[in-house]
């Protein structure tokens, strides 16, 4: 008697809640969500082809330009791909500061994701007090490079220059100035029935599949799987630092959100560990030629990203350039599992879903 | 002219001027005031360009709706389309006829002018009537724009304002119930006896009025309707201008409204704190120059603090999700205003049998 | 009685009050917003802005030497040098120098390779309102690159 019809919306590529271009088509049936089809591409630049025209140096402050909100880590991970390519020792202290560096931005790009998390359930003054906080943050690289958002300040065989004056007192203010705020984050949100009601249960990833779509970092972590690169495959100066991974078993978006909490801490903690044994000596390896060559071969790198797992894989045929680039992105990988995460759920959970899963678009479409 | 057309019909209509005049820049300037709440929560400054202190903010607001380009989507139901601002800005105004703002009449050219439009006997159910009339215009607005996303928030609203009006209704019932009269005026009169008004014998009673009157105005954190985070702009997507500005406008007279409802029904309306207490006397301050004044004060500090509460609310909280909103109105609300009307009535009947 | 409490606890909201309590507290701390046209930021000594040239601090010789590294290693193909020998013998200097300020990243490679130590010739200046009317306004040749950008005010 009746004739229902599904309803296909397009949600996005201008839309105040998909976090850049994406261009989501949903099938509804009426407020369920029947399908969802991420579509990407609208932030393609061709990085990876553009890569191959570059010298081995220029390419950082491109791969910045990839992940803008965690743009050190991606810097990180380029780097030290080119120097295991090129077998380029990196001296004590530049590691430490790499680490630093690195878990600092760590914390800036959560603290964006908290910000944004919130405002999409509707938790609008989280926002603000996280973008207050990662300002300070972002004064500490411009501090320390000039810079604030896309940093470039690693370099082959070790980093720009070495920590200016009062750096180490100011980064040691604004960590001890942190778990205060955090716990005002927490006050605002964590017991807060209404957002228990919107993330309990929605979006839930069980560890299998995440583990078959190849999600990872904090999303991976939430499933109760604690992969962690910094853990098994130690870089920069991890190995010397002691920290936690923290899991939680349920999958769902309260458990992303608690276990990305969780990790600002022990990036906080990691921070306090590598002010503290910060060693003296050279901040960068013996003169490199700015035109280096890398002998012939292939190498690939991970690094645990804010995100999840940051891939960079390097082709070299011994030239001056890279023979073929290729960036693992976790935004687009992670992305991919958007669909197992919100199928059967209501629209407002897609936007729950799309705030967890932390994408950027700029990583995602490279 | 006849007297009794000067009284019956100028008067009035004079008023209803005043009021609508007053409402517009009340109106306006609650946004301003909003945004500035809301800017200090947040550690921002909030508007402070347009004139002193942003204090023209509103007008320049309002002047840049009106000379906006009216556009009307392609495949949108013309007449619906312009109809459904209009339905849903009338409503709000409407409600604002029986609110008292004050009680003392005052003289005014020989004739007797009460300070409020009209005190009819059936004040409250005039109010509850005309404020669900409110939906037809997001419905219709939501529908005639011809767009999924106003299509899905209409539905939504539809499905709200229709649940969370028996809450409403109900959460009114204690009080009635104590005053023994519907008419708005009798209502204050009638928690004149007790000092905080029936703020303490209805506090459940207040409790579910507001949290439902939030959820009947679309406000964060039951703001389904325009949720901008998944509809866009939900009902009003394909608006812009004046139309828009007309259902903005609705939005905030609405919240007035039932911020004075609130005031009325459980605050003591224009009374002082403590009413009952002669020795505060000097707390209506105002009486110098007329009691009508010092009434006024009163209500208008009431007012305002609901309405920072709710400025308040929408600074803290996330949104709600549909299904969630649906199970807090008709599991928790719903009984706990029934629960209220029964220990009201038992509580009455134990007093005088 | 546990579950009495609990009972209680989901009927009185009293962690969205604590919620309530944190906004309501930060009301009163002062803002951080800047007013940006108004207060401009204390830039950190080693600020990014666009890159510019200077001259030796000491014999107000120009110090870039036309060994064209910042020219290779600019990730956008700003730079371009045009090298001639010095008037006064020794070395050489570069004739032109452009930079093309639309195409620049601010990403400071430039400076890195500069032979010229301790103060390299190309150098990261602080100048960061960078505003014009049209497009060739930011092909910076050498005499912008020493005296800095005009600052273009709006006017209409």
């Amino acid at each position: 008697m009746f004739r229902t019809e599904m309803m296909e919306v397009n949600m996005g590529p201008q839309h105040p809640s998909t976090h850049g271009v994406l261009r989501l088509a949903l099938t509804l049936d009426g407020e369920t969500v029947v399908d969802v089809k991420p579509i990407i591409g609208y932030l393609h630049r061709g990085v990876e082809k553009l890569c191959e025209h570059k010298i081995y140096v220029m390419v950082p402050p491109i791969c910045d330009r990839l992940d803008y909100v965690g743009s050190a880590s991606q810097n990180l991970g380029y780097i030290q791909a080119v120097e295991k390519l090129a077998g380029i020792e990196v001296p004590e202290r530049a590691r430490y500061i790499r680490t630093i560096i690195a878990e600092l931005n760590r914390l800036a790009s959560h603290l964006v994701w908290l910000g944004t998390h919130g405002l999409d359930i509707g938790a609008m003054t989280v926002f603000f007090y996280c973008l207050r906080d990662r300002e300070h943050i972002l004064d500490l690289f411009e501090a320390f490079c000039g810079a604030r958002l896309t940093t470039n300040m690693f370099r082959v065989g070790g980093i720009l220059d070495d920590l200016p004056a009062g750096w180490v007192e100011g980064c040691r203010r604004f960590i001890d100035m942190m778990p205060p705020r955090i716990e005002e984050y927490e006050g605002l949100l964590t017991n807060n029935r209404i957002w228990l009601e919107r993330t309990k249960g929605v979006g839930v990833i069980s560890a299998q599949d995440a583990v078959s779509w190849g999600v990872t970092g904090p999303m991976l972590r939430a499933s109760g799987v604690a992969y962690d690169i910094r853990k098994t495959e130690p870089y920069a100066a991890y190995d010397q630092m002691e920290f936690d991974v923290p899991t939680r078993p349920e999958g769902d978006t309260y458990a992303r959100y608690l276990v990305r909490l969780e990790e600002m801490r022990q990036s906080l903690r990691i921070i306090r560990q590598g002010l503290d044994r910060l060693p003296a000596g050279e901040i960068r390896a013996p003169k490199l030629k700015t035109r280096m060559k890398a002998p012939a071969g292939e190498v690939y790198h991970e690094i645990e990203g804010p995100r999840g797992v940051q891939g960079f894989y390097l082709v070299s045929n011994g030239g001056e350039t890279p023979y073929r680039c290729h960036f693992r992105a976790p935004s687009f990988v992670n992305l991919a599992a958007i669909g197992v995460m919100s199928r059967g759920g209501l629209v407002a959970d897609i936007v729950a879903v799309i705030g967890t899963i932390d994408i950027v678009l700029g990583d995602c479409d490279r | 002219m006849s007297d009794q057309v000067i009284q019956n019909v100028i008067i009035p209509a004079a008023k209803v001027g005043l009021l609508l005049a007053v409402m517009g820049g009340l109106v306006a300037y609650l946004t301003l005031l909003e945004r500035k709440i809301l800017g200090f929560m947040q550690l921002r400054l909030a508007p402070r360009r347009v004139g002193p202190r942003g204090l023209l903010q509103p007008i320049a607001d309002g002047i840049k709706l009106l000379i906006k380009e009216d556009v009307v989507p392609d495949g949108a139901d013309r007449g619906l389309f312009l109809l459904a601002p209009i339905l849903s800005i009338i409503p709000a105004f409407a409600a604002l006829a029986v609110l008292p703002f004050a009680s003392t009449p005052f003289e005014l050219f020989g004739y007797e002018v009460t300070p409020y439009i009209t005190d009819v006997n059936i004040g409250v159910l005039y109010v509850l009537s005309i404020t669900s009339l409110g939906v037809y215009g997001i419905i219709l607005g939501g529908w005639a724009s011809n767009s999924k996303y106003s299509l899905l928030g209409a539905l939504r609203s539809a499905a709200q304002m229709v649940s969370y009006e028996v809450p409403l209704g109900l959460s009114i019932i204690g009080v009635l119930m104590l005053a023994g009269t519907a008419s708005m005026v009798g209502i204050v009169e009638a928690q004149r006896s007790s000092a905080w008004w029936f703020l303490v014998p209805q506090a459940v009673g207040l409790f579910c009025y507001f949290v439902s009157a939030v959820a009947e105005t679309n406000r964060l954190p039951f703001d389904l309707p325009e949720a901008e985070a998944e509809l866009v702009a939900g009902y009003q997507t394909e608006y812009a201008g004046m139309k828009f500005a007309f259902f903005m406008m609705a939005e905030y007279v609405n919240m007035i409204v039932v911020a004075s409802i609130a005031t009325t029904l459980w605050l003591g309306g224009w009374m002082r704190p403590f009413p009952n207490v002669e020795a505060l006397a000097f707390l209506d301050w105002l009486n110098w120059a007329h009691p009508a004044l010092s009434g006024l004060f009163w209500f208008s500090v009431k007012v305002l603090l609901i309405l920072y509460i709710y400025i308040w609310l929408r600074g803290t909280f996330p949104r709600y999700r549909y299904d969630q909103l649906m199970r807090l109105g008709w599991k928790w609300l719903l009984p706990l205003s029934l629960a209220n009307i029964l220990i009201t009535g038992l509580v009455l009947v134990w007093r005088n049998p | 009685m546990s579950r009495a409490m609990a009972l209680v606890r989901s009927i009185i909201p009293i962690e969205m009050l604590q919620g309530m309590l944190i906004t309501l507290k930060n009301q009163f701390r002062p803002h951080v917003t800047m007013e940006y046209p108004k207060e401009t930021p204390d830039l950190a000594p080693r600020f990014r802005g666009v890159p510019r040239l200077r001259w030796d601090p000491e014999s107000g010789e120009e110090l870039c030497v036309g060994c064209l590294l910042c020219e290779q290693i600019c990730p956008d193909n700003c730079i371009s040098i045009v090298v001639d020998k010095r008037p006064s013998g020794k070395g050489k200097y570069p004739k032109s120098f452009v930079i093309d300020y639309e195409r620049c990243c601010f990403c400071g490679l430039c400076v890195d390779p500069c032979p010229t130590k301790p103060i390299t010739a190309i150098y990261m200046s602080h100048d960061y309102e960078l505003s014009d009317y049209t497009r060739v306004q930011f092909i910076t040749g050498k005499d912008r690159l020493y005296d800095g950008h005009p600052l273009k005010k709006y006017e209409r």
